[in-house]
């Protein structure tokens, strides 16, 4: 019996060519746009599951309540981790893992940059990144003792055994490979190429106030049926136990939900990648929908093709449910067909998708669940798209259709219609979201920078740059390939430090929140800042300017400072007195208003260079300048720098990504809306070729035809705007509210996106029309 | 006793008005009988053939068919009766295109989940009887109206039914082709089946053994 109604389905279908392509791309589009965000959802859903331990692994993190705020973080002391395991029997393991850092790694005279991190030994015991080489128990235990990927291995060491070799790190200290890690999955946030033990290292960054500084993840591994309730009431205390002096309480999140839900808004876990994840979903789940609507649509559309053979076969003994299967295995078949292109079509787009969402995503052919989700998938496509036209066809009387009197249903509410206008609906909606979305951006990319973001160019200050400042500085001004430099405490597309508590005369708001900067001097004249008051910081000139600081014009507002120049900012013991005020430059969000700034003067804790390019030369041959003197005085490293105006473009990337994703769904929502109406369209076009026809002979005019065909399908389209728009505004007026610096909403992009879907519309559905209305009406006359 | 009929109306409301279309109709029909049915277009021979066959319903009076009473029964009971009792042939032949003629005569055989290997045989003795064996592979378009005629009424024996119900089965072909088609009924007839067929020919009429006259949905019994 299936084997009978697959066969029935495939001859109809190959029948029906046209109408079984158009149904077949929109299907096929609409399954292939699921599967790439189903890959994604599960690779997002996947992140540290594969861990042995997943279940018992967390991660310390710790919580301050300040005023009128808790704050939530994750980096934590270094005797905490150790403290937990000894203190507390529930504890099977901790380890600590120092931030990651790009390192130069050195063997015989091959040497890469490479990003890794410094852990405790026992690290590789808690979590699953197993080793190829080399034993996961000890590997990390010994001083100066690291693992590297296979990856990393193959770079350095090429084909021969690196294990038991050495590498020489940032020129000074030989390590020596105990372990040949297995290459991250995609599905884990860790980030190492190696791991290097933190043996004879760990009061390196602790120093004497161990308690106090914060400076490592701390990972614990609880034992088997701990309550984590119960647990974290326990260890709440313990850094104020221990210290005696610091305050915030600790408390252990698990490392499986550190992925999905990692925003944390006063001290409660209030979302993060998960929302990501849902909104993906919900649009996967739409454009799904519209195929599947399509599906109906045009099936139903086909009705009258089928009525016959539904009559007859009713009639010789067919019972409506084996008429529903059989209409179901039709749609099933398709959506068979549908699944394999997909799979193939998104196997072959996956690249510029991952691309797209800057992940590594892949398809596992030989996973015997991806075909089994595929099948599923098929079934659940299939049953959902055929469902409504197996009702509606199965249910045709044979007395009726089989007496030729069969007319379609003519009722004014007519479910194809429902679906058209649901269609269009989600897909205008999107279209507005992507205008807004763009808009957005546009706006805040054109927003003043502050600064002059052009010929700025940014080196990391490693190995014997510092050592050699001055030297490089003199060559390269005297070469006239930079104006100006500035040593920084770190990038300046970087807000990377905040504080509160300094004091002044006149204060009238406490704890003001200020975002803090270091300096070796010439910072205003390098970025191109305007003073506005007093002058820039220069050691050369002022060589006390350690107890100086430079503020933004936002910070003489807050502060409320009438004539700041040598006035003093105090905090604990110390006092800084304001030598200059520049104009607000923005440093952090774009989509934030500029904070109140302090930039100190400092020699100490200065890792950045930025200078200015001469932007009378050629970009090429300053860089080449630039490159030939950081070489000369740093021949250890490789001359790496950094564009600004690339790394503040980079400040949009999130917004970015988010815009090409929805244009890009925008398009093939509408798209596949298209397609459905091009069908459609056709269909009306044919049913009314006889009415058309006498139209004609009556006298009616092309266009006049063309006019009342497409009249019915572009009211459609407008009822689909009508309800678009207020659902789009209520939403992009909710996603604006997530910034600052925004744009409003025009009614404008509103009418572009109305306007815009409409004409596609019009051209889709004119196209039938016109067909229809130019046929001689002998041709559809006599046909009747 | 196959069936009967006992004042049988059956009437639709346009404008406020009932029209007719059948009205107070007896009819007793004997196992083994051959009635034509005769009458201009529009006297409800179709409207009656379709309330026999239990494809259309009626407003007032009584249907017993082998004692039971159709006007009594649910729809779903009264489509199993007539699957298993009644085979249809219309004029417009009414294969479904995408099948072949071998298909086409299975088709019903699968409805009544029949075994494969009993269909196999059941639709073989079917084209062997009628000679198609070398068309069924064959798809109805490729067929001539005689012989699409003829798979319609081989798919309507094949599930052995005990009355044949055929709307002009003859009004589509040309005079040899409809002696045929009359022949076979004849034969269909000798062997048992009971056929009721509605027919505008004289000649048709005439191969069965009780005529009867409709006009404008009644007996006519001039």
């Amino acid at each position: 019996m299936i084997r009978n109604y697959f066969k029935i389905a495939l001859r109809n279908l190959w029948k029906n060519k046209g109408f079984t392509a158009i149904n077949l791309l929109g299907l096929v589009i609409g399954m292939t746009a699921v599967i790439l965000i189903g890959t994604w959802i599960q690779n997002e859903l996947s992140f540290e599951r594969f861990h042995t331990n997943e279940k018992s692994l967390y991660k310390v993190y710790n919580r301050s309540t300040g005023p009128g705020e808790i704050s939530t973080w994750d980096i934590t002391s270094g005797p905490l981790g150790k403290a937990l395991e000894n203190d507390f029997p529930e504890v099977e393991n901790s380890a600590r893992i120092y931030w990651s850092a790009e390192r130069l790694f050195g063997v015989g005279d091959k040497s890469i940059k490479t990003k890794g991190n410094e852990v405790d030994g026992s690290f590789l015991r808690m979590f699953s990144f197993p080793l190829l080489q080399g034993n996961s128990d000890d590997a990390l235990e010994g001083v100066n003792n690291i693992v590297i990927t296979k990856t990393l291995a193959i770079k350095l060491f090429g084909d021969t055994d690196p294990i038991n070799k050495e590498i020489k790190i940032d020129n000074e200290t030989n390590y020596k490979v105990t372990g040949i890690l297995k290459d991250l999955p995609s599905n884990t946030a860790f980030d190492f190429e190696y791991l290097i033990s933190l043996k004879g290292n760990e009061t390196k960054y602790s120093g004497s106030d161990a308690w106090g500084i914060n400076t490592f993840y701390t990972y614990i591994q609880l034992k088997p049926n701990t309550l984590i309730v119960h647990f974290n009431e326990k260890i709440k205390n313990l850094v104020e136990r221990k210290s005696d002096k610091y305050k915030w309480e600790i408390f252990l999140y698990p490392v499986s939900q550190s992925h999905l839900y990692s925003r944390f808004e006063n001290g409660k876990v209030a979302g993060g990648h998960i929302e990501t994840v849902r909104l993906m979903a919900i649009i996967g789940g739409l454009i799904l929908l519209i195929a599947c609507i399509n599906f109906m649509n045009l099936s139903t559309a086909q009705s009258q093709k089928r009525a016959k053979e539904v009559g007859v076969r009713k009639v010789i003994g067919a019972g409506k449910s084996s008429l529903i299967s059989q209409f179901l295995c039709e749609s099933i078949l398709l959506a068979a067909i549908g699944g394999i292109l997909a799979l193939v079509i998104a196997a072959v787009y996956l690249p510029y998708f991952n691309q797209l969402i800057e992940k590594s995503l892949m398809i596992n052919f030989l996973n015997p669940l991806l075909w089994l989700g595929l099948g599923g998938f098929v079934l659940f496509t299939g049953l959902l798209a055929g469902s409504y036209p197996a009702f509606y066809l199965s249910s045709f009387t044979p007395v009726k259709v089989l007496k030729g009197a069969f007319k379609g249903v003519k009722s004014s509410f007519n479910p194809r219609k429902t679906l058209v206008v649901l269609q269009f609906s989600v897909g205008i909606a999107l279209v507005i979201a992507t205008i807004v979305i763009y808009q957005q951006i546009n706006f805040t990319q054109n927003r003043a920078t502050g600064y002059n973001v052009n010929n700025l160019v940014q080196v990391r200050i490693e190995g014997d740059i510092k050592k050699n400042y001055d030297l490089i500085k003199t060559e390269l001004l005297s070469a006239r390939a930079v104006t100006a430099m500035s040593k920084t405490g770190w990038g300046v597309t970087v807000d990377g430090s905040n504080g509160s508590g300094f004091k002044w005369d006149g204060m009238e708001q406490e704890n003001l929140n200020f975002s803090l900067y270091r300096t070796g001097g010439n910072f205003a004249k390098t970025m191109d800042l305007k003073l506005v008051d007093g002058r820039d910081i220069d050691f050369s000139l002022f060589p006390g300017d350690s107890s100086s600081v430079m503020i933004n014009e936002t910070a003489v507002k807050k502060m409320g400072l009438k004539d700041p120049i040598g006035k003093l900012i105090r905090k604990d013991d110390s006092a800084l007195t304001i030598v200059g005020v520049f104009n607000d430059f923005i440093i952090g969000s774009p989509y934030d208003d500029v904070r109140p700034m302090l930039v100190f003067g400092s020699v100490d804790g200065v890792y950045n260079i930025v200078m200015r390019l001469n932007g009378l030369n050629d970009t090429a041959k300053n860089l080449k300048i630039a490159a030939d003197v950081f070489s000369k005085y740093n021949p250890a490293y490789p001359f790496t720098y950094h564009f600004v105006d690339q790394e503040y473009a980079e400040k949009f990337k999130d917004e970015k990504q988010i815009a090409s994703l929805s244009s890009l769904f925008a398009g093939l929502t509408i798209f596949i809306s298209c397609l459905g109406l091009f069908g459609l369209a056709a269909y009306m076009a044919q049913n009314r070729s006889k009415e058309i026809g006498i139209r004609k002979v009556l006298g009616a005019s092309v266009g006049g035809i063309v006019k009342m065909l497409s009249k019915e399908f572009i009211m459609l389209v407008v009822i689909a705007i009508v309800i678009a728009v207020p659902i789009s505004w209520y939403f992009m007026s909710e996603w604006l509210q997530d910034f600052t610096y925004r744009i409003d909403l025009e009614w404008i992009s509103f009418v572009y996106a109305g306007v815009g879907t409409l004409l596609i519309a019009l051209l889709t559905v004119s196209f039938q029309a016109i067909k229809a209305a130019i046929v001689n009406p002998v041709e559809s006359l006599k046909t009747e | 006793m196959l069936l009967e009929l006992h004042n049988i109306f059956k009437w639709v409301t346009q404008g406020g008005k009932r029209i007719f279309l059948l009205s107070d109709i007896n009819l007793q029909v004997e196992e083994g009988e051959f009635i034509s049915i005769m009458g201009p277009s529009g006297s409800g021979k179709s409207t009656l053939l379709n309330v026999i066959g239990m494809l259309d319903g009626f407003q007032e009076g009584e249907y017993n068919f082998l004692g039971e009473s159709v006007h009594a029964m649910k729809e779903k009971n009264r489509s199993k009766l007539y699957k298993e009792y009644i085979g249809f042939v219309f004029q417009a032949y009414h294969l479904i295109d995408e099948l072949t003629v071998y298909e086409n005569i299975e088709t019903p055989l699968l409805y009544k989940n029949i075994k494969s290997s009993e269909r196999k045989a059941l639709v073989a003795d079917m084209l062997d009887r009628f000679n198609i064996v070398g068309k069924k592979d064959l798809f109805p378009s490729q067929l001539s109206g005689g012989q699409q005629q003829l798979v319609g009424v081989a798919r309507a024996l094949i599930a052995k039914p005990k009355l044949i119900l055929a709307d002009e089965p003859t009004g589509n072909l040309n005079s040899k082709q409809s002696e045929e088609i009359m022949q076979l009924f004849k034969e269909l007839n000798q062997e048992g089946v009971t056929i009721i067929q509605a027919t505008h020919s004289e000649t048709n009429a005439a191969y069965g053994s009780r005529v009867l006259h409709l006009l404008d949905g009644r007996r006519d019994h001039k």
